[in-house]
């Protein structure tokens, strides 16, 4: 039987971090088992009586040591820990979250404080940036999740740098690209739905799972030594529902074929700009940070 | 993908699971209106196999499709993996795919005949590698059976059907797979004529099948290879492009050629003006049967075509923006695009310059066959039926001046648009055409029911022409795009924008290049291309240098007929970047969706920037006039025709041009009038104009 760790202090941000675990813990199928480390002069954990039944470790030391040992069994297919409360405006990734993220290759679901956890898993989106070495990660916490009745929605999110060369015909070019997407990036189906969007892929992540009520967000996020990506740190950051980071290792390391480089999404050549020799005075910028407007 | 010297193949080494579906495409196969997947025969649960034929559909309205018919499994017992290499022989219209073992080296030979419509055939050596029979399997709910012991395997749609027969052949080490298949397009086909034709194709043989096959490759490149001397990539590129443009347009029958021909299943093998426009030219020109068949396809849909205009109060025919079977219109109205928005899809309304691209399609076969029979005959009926269109479209103003209201022009950026320069000029153009056609035929004797012209309408359809505004400033000598394009924001695109091409809609959002003068693609670039007789003459440079810098090139069409007009201009160099950018839209999967199939459109495109712009070769006045413009790097290039019945060689170098034919044709290069046969005209340039050569 395979296990979720919850990890949790004695705040109260522990209730929704176990009502997390618990609630994703079938998905897996797996059994959840409760960490908390004692602080000095903090108070004890306090567990709500339908969360009673949780086994709870309590070894002593250094709080994200205890935490790393407790997430290296084998049989460890997931780590919960909570987002760092928000004060004014967004919170910050909390540091543990970043040193568990520099230790741990098992996904790191975390749960903001405020989050309103329900009982069970229904819909999950995935924001998958379009590589193969993003994707591959990702769809192996796809896999975990293949066998449970849950919605999968991938999200890929195309900003300045990605937008496609051409357009053709609208209603044929984001059906192709989307079959082709999910073929390359999610093989199998896994009976998931692709919603393309344009923008900053934070805001439009963020909006689409709110806009899709789903109930945990996955994000790709560097593993080992690296930080975490911006984009998953400000989705952790910003979102009202538990984010699943899911290590993603630079292409080049072992886990990796190693063939080829990472391409980017399909049609988003980086074709540099032609001269075109205008004698046209310059027209307006685009406002802002050239984020298309929704129709 | 690899390309060794020489331009005559594509190689593709390995198998990547990321990949595998553009290299399908790439290396698909096609033949007699039969397109099949280049995925690999091998074992491999993933590999993308397919099989369709042209004009096969299933579904009703918007959402009909290309009908997936099914495929040989169970080939091979061999792995697909890294020791797998493809190989596509573009000029004999072979893939072979090898892989070698320790063992040995097992390899499959497939083909789609080029010559007997409807035959796959595949060779497996050694036969130790095919222990088992193959199988035909369908995506679909199939039926099954057996006849004569040959196996069959049927899918039919609401529709359509495609029925295929196997019979398997082993001798020695080899064994022969050869596949008929057999289609409907209005309902299931007869398993037993599949049954019947495998057992004869059988009779004939692999061997056979193969080396008629290859003969008649080899015959479609002596009237259609383009060379070019000192760029090898863009040479195989084109050839690439070539192939594909003459494996995906049947020469019998009719023709329905979806906006990726017989490469793929993507745009659900509607039929856009890409059919008309750009791909058609290229077969006018090297293989009128099949131009020919593609205007079967629409001259056998006047009916609904005729019907549409009814329905919207005018006269004559109104081809619809997108067709399939039944010639009525198949463009959605609603699509969700990649912005996730759900938008509403106004082409199928108001793209109605479709209508002129069907009438100028009929004249590109005419002007290079010299098809009298034709143009006398259906040709004048498509002229009469779209200039009737348009005489009735048009709006005249109480000062006296025609206006077509409301439409799209090929800038798709601007919806609902009021006098599109590109729309006026080409109703204009269709209208004189069947003015002159009919002065010529006459008005009487016209075939399928098609009304007598009355004696005073092609007098109307001229006074219509000649009152039709087109936005020309004689002052700038600008056409302007639409009316009010001008007053529009001034964004230019070219300053503004990261890179180009790129797709604008979705970089700044539909409302604000709507709202502003960025172009999707060549619109009145597009009429000096497409007419140049029927706009102002030297009007080609102001429009070009003013219109290219405002266009965002996001349609995957717009760089060939760029690289055109820059080498009508004379400046062949920078025709250079947007034609190597066309050959490469679908080898380097640009567009993110050749998995789908290939842009077909683009590739006719790039042999029109190769042809109409580099060499200048067109078909005009009963004569084929030439007007090269080499880029400095290359040294030459050389072009393969069929003009008027003959084939023709047209050599061109820096200082010298050679015209060979099989047949007298009357050549003009500038003001030098010569005739080409068995012995060859020859020009050198002097100063800066051609003179015959002695």
């Amino acid at each position: 039987m395979s296990l979720v760790i919850a990890c949790v202090d004695a705040s109260p941000a522990a209730h929704p971090v176990l009502r997390a675990a618990v609630a994703t813990a079938p998905v897996l199928g797996a059994e959840v088992e409760v960490v908390h480390v004692p602080e000095p002069g903090r108070p004890e954990l306090r567990v709500a009586a339908e969360l009673a039944h949780l086994r709870v470790h309590r070894p002593e030391g250094d709080v994200v040591d205890r935490l790393a040992e407790a997430a290296q069994g084998p049989d460890v297919a997931l780590v919960v820990v909570g987002a760092r409360e928000r004060r004014i405006g967004p919170r910050t990734t909390g540091h543990v979250v970043g040193r568990l993220l520099e230790r741990l290759d098992v996904p790191l679901l975390v749960v903001p404080p405020e989050a309103t956890v329900r009982a069970g898993i229904r819909r999950v989106l995935v924001a998958m940036k379009g590589t193969r070495s993003n994707a591959k990660h990702l769809t192996r916490a796809i896999e975990l999740a293949a066998g449970a009745p849950i919605e999968l929605v991938v999200c890929h999110v195309d900003d300045e740098r990605t937008i496609p060369s051409f357009s053709d015909q609208a209603a044929y070019d984001a059906e192709a690209y989307a079959q082709e997407f999910l073929d390359r990036y999610v093989p199998g189906g896994r009976g998931a739905r692709l919603e393309l969007r344009i923008g900053d892929p934070t805001e439009q992540v963020l909006r689409t799972a709110e806009d899709l009520d789903v109930d945990l967000i996955a994000v790709g996020a560097r593993g080992g030594s690296e930080a975490p990506s911006e984009v998953a740190r400000a989705v952790v950051e910003r979102s009202h529902v538990p984010v699943l980071l899911v290590p993603v290792l630079p292409t080049g390391t072992p886990t990796v074929p190693a063939r080829r480089s990472d391409r980017p999404p399909p049609g988003s050549s980086r074709t540099p700009a032609r001269s075109s020799g205008s004698r046209r005075p310059r027209g307006d910028v685009p406002a802002g940070d050239g984020t298309p407007k929704p129709r | 993908v690899t390309a060794p010297s020489g331009g005559w193949s594509v190689v593709v080494d390995g198998y990547d699971e990321e990949l595998q579906r553009v290299h399908d495409a790439l290396l698909s196969l096609g033949g007699g209106g039969v397109g099949t997947s280049g995925g690999t025969l091998l074992a491999r649960g993933s590999a993308h196999r397919w099989l369709v034929v042209a004009g096969i559909y299933d579904g009703t309205g918007p959402e009909t499709h290309l009908l997936v018919g099914p495929v040989l499994t169970g080939l091979a017992v061999a792995e697909a993996d890294e020791r797998l290499r493809r190989i596509l022989d573009l000029r004999h219209g072979v893939l072979t795919e090898q892989v070698r073992d320790p063992d040995g080296t097992v390899e499959l030979t497939r083909f789609v005949s080029l010559v007997r419509p409807g035959t796959v055939a595949v060779r497996t050596v050694p036969a130790a590698a095919r222990p088992s029979p193959p199988r035909l399997v369908a995506d679909l709910p199939a039926e099954e059976g057996e006849r004569q012991g040959v196996r069959w395997t049927r899918v039919a749609g609401t529709h359509g059907g495609i029925v295929a027969a196997v019979v398997e052949r082993r001798r020695d080490e080899v064994v022969d797979d050869v596949v008929a298949v057999h289609s409907d397009p209005a309902g299931a086909p007869d398993p037993d004529e599949a049954v019947a034709r495998a057992v004869a194709l059988d009779g004939i043989g692999v061997d056979a099948l193969l080396a008629e096959h290859r003969d008649a490759w080899e015959r479609r490149w002596e009237t259609a290879d383009v060379r070019v001397e000192g760029d090898e990539a863009l040479q195989r590129d084109v050839r690439f492009a070539l192939f594909h443009l003459i494996g995906s347009v049947p020469d019998h029958d009719e023709a329905a050629v979806g906006a990726r021909g017989t490469t793929g299943t993507a745009y659900r093998g509607h039929v856009f003006w890409d059919a008309d426009t750009f791909v058609l030219p290229f077969l006018a020109a090297t293989h009128p049967p099949a131009a020919r068949a593609m205007l079967e396809y629409r001259l056998r849909r006047l009916g609904p075509a005729r019907e549409a205009a009814a329905a919207a109060g005018r006269d004559g025919a109104r081809f619809p923006w997108e067709s399939a079977r039944t010639g009525r219109d198949v463009t959605p109205r609603t699509a969700r695009d990649r912005t996730g928005e759900l938008v509403p899809i106004r082409t199928g309304d108001e793209e109605e310059h479709i209508v002129a691209q069907v009438a100028w399609a009929a004249c590109q076969y005419a002007d290079w066959t010299g098809d009298h029979g034709f143009e006398r005959g259906p040709g004048r009926v498509l002229l009469v039926e779209t200039a009737r269109y348009w005489a009735s479209r048009v709006r005249i103003d109480h000062d006296g001046t025609g206006h077509i209201d409301g439409v799209i022009g090929p800038d798709e950026y601007h919806e609902s648009v009021d006098d599109n320069a590109f729309t006026n000029v080409m109703a204009r153009w269709n209208l004189r055409r069947a003015a002159e056609a009919v002065e010529r035929f006459g008005g009487d004797d016209l075939p399928l029911d098609t009304r007598t012209v009355e004696p005073g309408e092609p007098g109307r359809w001229r006074a219509v022409a000649d009152s039709l505004v087109d936005g020309y400033d004689p002052a700038t000598g600008r056409y302007e795009q639409f009316a009010g394009f001008s007053d529009l924001e001034p964004l230019c695109i070219s300053e503004v924008a990261p890179r180009r091409p790129i797709a604008a809609d979705l970089w700044l959002g539909f409302d604000r290049v709507r709202n502003a003068q960025v172009v999707k693609q060549a619109d009145v670039v597009m009429l000096h291309h497409l007419v140049p007789e029927a706009v102002e003459p030297g009007s080609l440079r102001p429009n070009l240098e003013h219109y290219e810098p405002l266009t965002a090139h996001g349609s995957s069409l717009s760089p060939a007929i760029h690289a055109a007009c820059f080498a009508r201009l004379g400046e062949p160099d920078r025709a250079l970047d947007a034609l190597h950018m066309a050959s490469r839209i679908d080898l380097d999967d640009l567009t993110g969706t050749t998995a789908g199939g290939l842009h077909l459109a683009t590739m006719g495109g790039l042999w029109q920037a190769l042809v109409f712009g580099l060499a200048g070769m067109r078909a005009r006045d009963g004569r084929l006039t030439i007007d090269p413009h080499l880029p400095t790097a290359w040294d030459g290039m050389e072009v393969r025709v069929c003009f008027h019945g003959s084939t023709a060689r047209v050599v061109v170098a820096r200082e010298r041009i050679e015209v060979s034919a099989a047949s007298p044709i009357p050549v003009r290069v500038g003001d030098a009038d010569a005739v080409a046969g068995p012995t060859p005209c020859r020009f050198i340039r002097s100063d800066d104009h051609w003179e015959p050569a002695p």
